[in-house]
């Protein structure tokens, strides 16, 4: 998540607490003084034990089976090493699922975020029926991935597909959304597109929303035209929230299965494998090919390569959120804070 | 990024009024006042929206012959409710849609308690490792859940939970990104005197937590719910592993439907459209709260 | 197998014996009963044609309710059916279990109750011999009970064939390609000439063809012991590279398998022939409905087979042991899979039984198929069983068929790799999917 970099910009130091207060008897003041040591950890520890049976555990435990020849059915076999690891490192078909990965995650987050920002720049204006154009956007996104999926596969038909159909009527060639390679990204990262684009339009609302009034109109006095004030006063007022949106969008980006697992239900990822993820390759490694080994190690790979992902954009947005924090948001929220008060 | 700071600031400014201000262009609008074309935008966006929802409802109200038309269909059929039956034949939509709800109902619960409590320890308490297992909570925000599916797979088997709702619950009753979230609200907005004059007058920390952090924390802990349960209702990988088809998810129910129905796409359509009714009936009726839920948390569920 | 004189008759014993064989089945278990209801889960995939015989036998048997599940594909089933054994729980009470993959479950055949505990032997003539022994494991239980057989005639259709000046009437075209001595050469030369002419496909992709082409063999991807037998087999290299030079020569519609365009493929003349194991009907059948289209689609089916007598799938209905009420999942599926019904799956399915009587009361009835030009599918298809033989299956035959061979075959279909490109192409998925998996 892209909670570092949110955590840069927001988290401030509590202020210093006072100290604990005199207790009036020993066994009080003991009590209370327990009391004031262990129950922080009180509170903490149901999430950390949790945590560690259902998040740590299994991320360990897939490190150990994927030094192993691990069957689905005939469980634990003999110990390889790292051997799973080679052999998925040089498997054309984890390379190619990368590549389908990146590709469509391209493709849905470059559009994503240009439209999220055409849309936000509507809705950013003395509307009339506010929550009714949010709400408006924001429809998609109670349609579940699973529905979506459906829905679209079926628009996406390459006969009698709804698409195909309107082409037809205007003496277009049907395009084959599922077996040629681009046309099928384009289709997933279109339903990714429709769900989410909505969504990200509001948090960048929230954040156009945050920019004073009175930048714009005193520059709108200067003879700024509106495009003018979206390029430099609007995008560079919310570079950070811009980043935030690119980075969830990343992570739930190098994860979609349900998308392109019903895209093509008879073949995951389709029969060249043209649409096949890494999250779909890694379930058909383990429940397909019922090799429980290789996809451990593939899921460790996939762990390794969000991480890496994670820290280029933690300090990439380091980096811009700090040379921001000269430029003009922070004048703007001063300018708001100023205006609260 | 301080959405949540910055929104309130940001409402409190938005929507001035400036009187006498000269009618410029009834087309384009001046950017703060909108002209047509805004209006025609957002009807766009609006069609956009709900066009392949419509279409669903459309087609799953006909039969396949729908699909094979030039121009699709506006106008609903009379196909609706006969696919509706299809659909209940194919799949136990009920037990699906009561399993969807205890889950997500159950995981939403679980997650925003243990994150509001550990949130405000980690915002409010001083306790020694305080700074080192924050750190740990933000680093496990970056494991994917779906990494782990493998040996929960094995766990739930050992265990013979497969088959079992527990199966799906088990592995989220707890997420790293609520505590963040909790922990990021809770810092700014109790202020310390508060806790510590509770503490001057003898409440000791339970009864600090439940009557200075909790009402405190309450808008926080619902925009958290709100996203939990997306998050629990959508899920599909994962249950569609430990889950079996005479007791599953809506989600899972409805891959099942596309893969048993597989020839009758209206009815999948149809089931595809149903299966978005819950969630647009919460959508009606709590979408203002989710919208201000989403602005001010600026965060994906 | 043909001798019954009078089929009917011989059915009503057969469902006797059946009858009498599930009811003395032991277990100490209370029958289910009005007062004490059972809940049956019974998983199948593609097209079954069961439904009305679940109504039937709920009705027959007050007490049990049957919980049907339908998955679209074999190969889906599979996964599912894996998935679910390996999770210890989840499996129907009665499976269905697909030729193709049934050497991957005889891996694990202990996970399936022995039918002979349920009276398997007492019933066991009624499936011709070789089905029977399919579902019988190494160690000699009985894990599966045949439903149909996949007996492979050639489906065609005959407005097109008309339209390409070749004769349309079922028993001309029977002759045409050869009748009983047809060949694969004859098969793919009238092809050309009806792609020469027409300008369109002969048949709708590849990968059905190739599937006939090893199903017909002797022994397939792998030798009677088990061992595969794909690299160094030169005669199924061979096979290959005819089946490559009519694709490359434009044979191939390059349709998508299992969707055919929604069924539309059927009706617009994209291909003119297709590879039908009995099953395969009722697919087509499911498929033009979906489309909207019936008999006047043109589709009949003939008498005949390139490379003579071919079995291409069947299914067998199985109880995992995980089946909380084995005794009656054991005695459903013995019901379902006895020639009575049988016959009616096929009315329903338009899928060929593996049981002697059904298959001689079908060819007896020869009941016309509207769909097919009222062609006696049934007769044709027990004409077409005659000299089928069971072919071994080994562990991995479903993956090399639906991922190795099918994914190399989709690329000739599109055009990205010719012939030898191909076959090294299924090399190296073999190497990659089944050998170094």
């Amino acid at each position: 998540m892209d909670c570092e970099n949110v955590m840069t910009v927001t988290i401030k130091r509590p202020a210093p607490a006072a100290a604990p207060p005199k207790a009036k008897s020993p066994l009080r003041y003991r009590l209370s003084s327990w009391d004031l040591k262990f129950s922080p950890y009180l509170y903490i520890s149901p999430f950390f034990l949790l945590f560690a049976l259902v998040g740590l555990f299994p991320l360990v435990y897939t490190f150990w089976v994927s030094l192993h020849d691990w069957h689905l059915l005939k469980g634990q076999g003999e110990f390889i090493g790292l051997g799973n690891f080679a052999t998925v490192l040089q498997d054309r078909f984890f390379w190619n699922s990368l590549g389908n990965t990146m590709s469509i995650f391209l493709l849905s987050a470059i559009p994503q975020l240009i439209g999220a920002l055409f849309i936000a720049a509507v809705l950013d204006q003395n509307l009339r029926a506010k929550t009714f154009w949010r709400m408006s956007v924001l429809l998609p996104y109670v349609v579940t991935p699973v529905a979506v999926a459906m829905i679209f596969t079926n628009m996406f038909g390459e006969e009698q597909g709804l698409i195909n159909n309107v082409l037809g009527n205007f003496g277009i060639d049907p395009v084959n959304w599922r077996t040629d390679t681009l046309p099928s990204h384009i289709a997933i990262a279109t339903m990714v597109n429709w769900r989410w684009t909505g969504y990200n339009a509001l948090i960048l609302l929230a954040a156009m929303q945050a920019v004073p009034r009175d930048i714009y109109e005193s520059a709108a006095i200067d003879g700024a035209g509106a495009f003018r004030r979206f390029f430099s006063i609007t995008l560079p007022s919310i570079r950070p929230t811009m980043i935030f949106v690119i980075i969830t969008s990343t992570i739930g980006g190098l994860q979609i299965f349900a998308e392109p697992r019903l895209f093509d239900p008879t073949d995951p990822g389709g029969p060249q494998r043209n649409f096949q993820t890494t999250v779909l390759y890694l379930w058909e490694m383990g429940f397909q090919r019922n090799n429980f080994g290789k996809a451990s190690a593939i899921a460790w790979l996939l762990f390794l390569l969000i991480v890496i992902i994670g820290i280029v954009n933690f300090s990439i947005s380091k980096r811009i959120a700090s040379a921001d924090s000269k430029k003009p948001t922070n004048r703007a929220q001063r300018r708001a804070e100023g205006k609260r008060k | 990024m301080s959405i949540l700071e910055k929104n309130t600031a940001g409402n409190k400014t938005s929507a001035p009024s400036r009187p006498g201000r000269p009618f410029r262009q009834r087309i384009f609008g001046n950017g703060l006042k909108p002209g047509y074309l805004t209006y025609g935008l957002l009807l766009a966006f609006f069609l956009g929206s709900a066009y392949p929802l419509w279409w669903s409802v459309v087609v799953g109200s006909r039969t396949n012959e729908a699909l094979g038309l030039d121009w699709p269909p506006l106008l609903p059929g009379g196909n609706f409710w006969t696919n509706v039956g299809e659909v209940f034949d194919t799949i136990p939509f009920w037990t699906a849609l009561g399993n969807s709800i205890l889950i997500s109902t159950i995981i939403t619960v679980s997650v925003v308690t243990f994150s509001t409590l550990a949130g405000y320890a980690f915002a409010k308490l001083k306790f020694r490792g305080n700074g080192v297992l924050m750190v740990a909570v933000v680093a496990t925000m970056a494991i994917p859940t779906q990494l782990g599916i493998i040996p929960l797979f094995m766990v739930m088997r050992t265990f013979g939970w497969t088959g079992e709702i527990g199966a799906v619950i088990i592995p989220t009753l707890v997420t790293a990104f609520g505590v963040f979230f909790m922990r990021q609200y809770l810092v700014d907005v109790i202020p310390d005197e508060l806790i510590e004059s509770a503490r001057m007058d003898g409440a000791n920390m339970i009864r600090t937590f439940w009557h200075v952090a909790l009402p405190a924390a309450k808008p926080a802990m619902a925009i958290l719910s709100l996203f939990t349960f997306m998050m629990a209702w959508t899920d599909f990988l994962w249950p569609l592993l430990v889950l079996n088809a005479d007791n599953p998810t809506l989600q899972t129910a409805l891959s099942q439907l596309q893969s048993s129905r597989y020839v009758d796409y209206s009815v999948v359509l149809t089931g595809a459209a149903l299966a978005t009714i819950p969630l647009l009936v919460l959508f009606v009726l709590a979408g203002k709260q989710l919208i201000s839920g989403i602005m001010q948390g600026a965060v994906k569920g | 197998m043909k001798n019954f004189r009078y089929p009917t008759a011989a059915i009503a014993g057969a469902a006797a014996v059946a009858l009498l064989a599930v009811g003395c089945g032991g277990g100490d278990q209370e029958a289910a009963s009005a007062d004490n209801p059972i809940e049956l889960s019974i998983t199948t995939f593609g097209t079954f044609g069961y439904d009305d015989l679940y109504a039937e036998y709920e009705a027959a048997n007050p007490g049990i309710d049957i919980k049907p599940n339908n998955i679209d594909r074999g190969e889906n089933a599979r996964t599912e059916a894996f998935t679910k054994l390996s999770a210890g729980s989840g499996l129907s009470d009665v499976v269905a279990i697909e030729e193709g993959w049934l050497g991957s479950i005889m891996e694990v055949s202990d996970q399936f109750v022995d039918l002979n505990e349920y009276g398997a032997e007492d019933i066991k003539d009624n499936w011709v011999d070789w089905k029977y022994k399919q579902g019988t494991d190494p160690d000699g239980r009985v894990i599966g009970y045949g439903t149909d057989i996949g007996p492979q005639g050639l489906c065609y259709n005959g407005k097109l064939f008309e339209a390409a000046g070749l004769p349309s009437d079922r028993e001309a075209v029977a002759e045409l390609f050869g009748g009983d001595d047809a060949t694969w050469d004859k098969y793919f030369e009238i092809g050309q000439q009806y792609h020469d002419k027409t300008g369109l496909a002969w048949y709708d992709q590849s990968g059905f063809v190739w599937n006939s082409m090893v199903n017909q063999m002797d022994e397939g991807y792998y030798t009677a012991d088990g061992e595969l037998n794909i690299e160094d087999n030169d005669a199924m290299k061979k096979q290959f590279m005819q089946l490559a030079a009519g694709t490359e020569a434009g044979l191939s519609a390059n349709e998508k398998k299992w969707d055919w365009g929604k069924g539309k493929a059927f009706t617009d003349g994209s291909f003119a022939t297709f590879v039908c194991p009995g099953w395969m009907l009722g697919t087509i059948q499911t498929q033009m409905e979906s489309a909207g289209a019936g008999a006047e689609a043109g589709w009949d089916f003939a008498d005949v087979f390139p490379g003579g007598a071919s079995n291409w799938g069947g299914a067998f209905l199985s109880v995992p042991e995980t089946s909380e009420h084995p005794e009656e999942a054991a005695k459903l599926a013995a019901w379902l899979t006895a020639p009575e019904q049988q016959v009616k799956q096929s009315a329903a399915a338009n899928n060929f039984p593996s049981t002697v009587a059904a298959q001689e009361q079908l060819a007896e009835e020869a009941t016309p198929n509207e769909l097919f030009n009222n062609a006696p599918t049934g007769a044709i298809l027990a004409s077409r069983a005659e000299g089928v033989t069971a072919q071994f299956k080994g562990p991995e035959d479903s993956v090399i068929q639906d991922k190795v061979f099918s994914a190399a075959l989709g690329q000739l279909d599109a055009g990205s790799a010719d012939g030898e490109a191909s076959w090294n192409e299924a090399m190296k998925l073999l190497n990659e999917l089944v050998v170094n998996n």
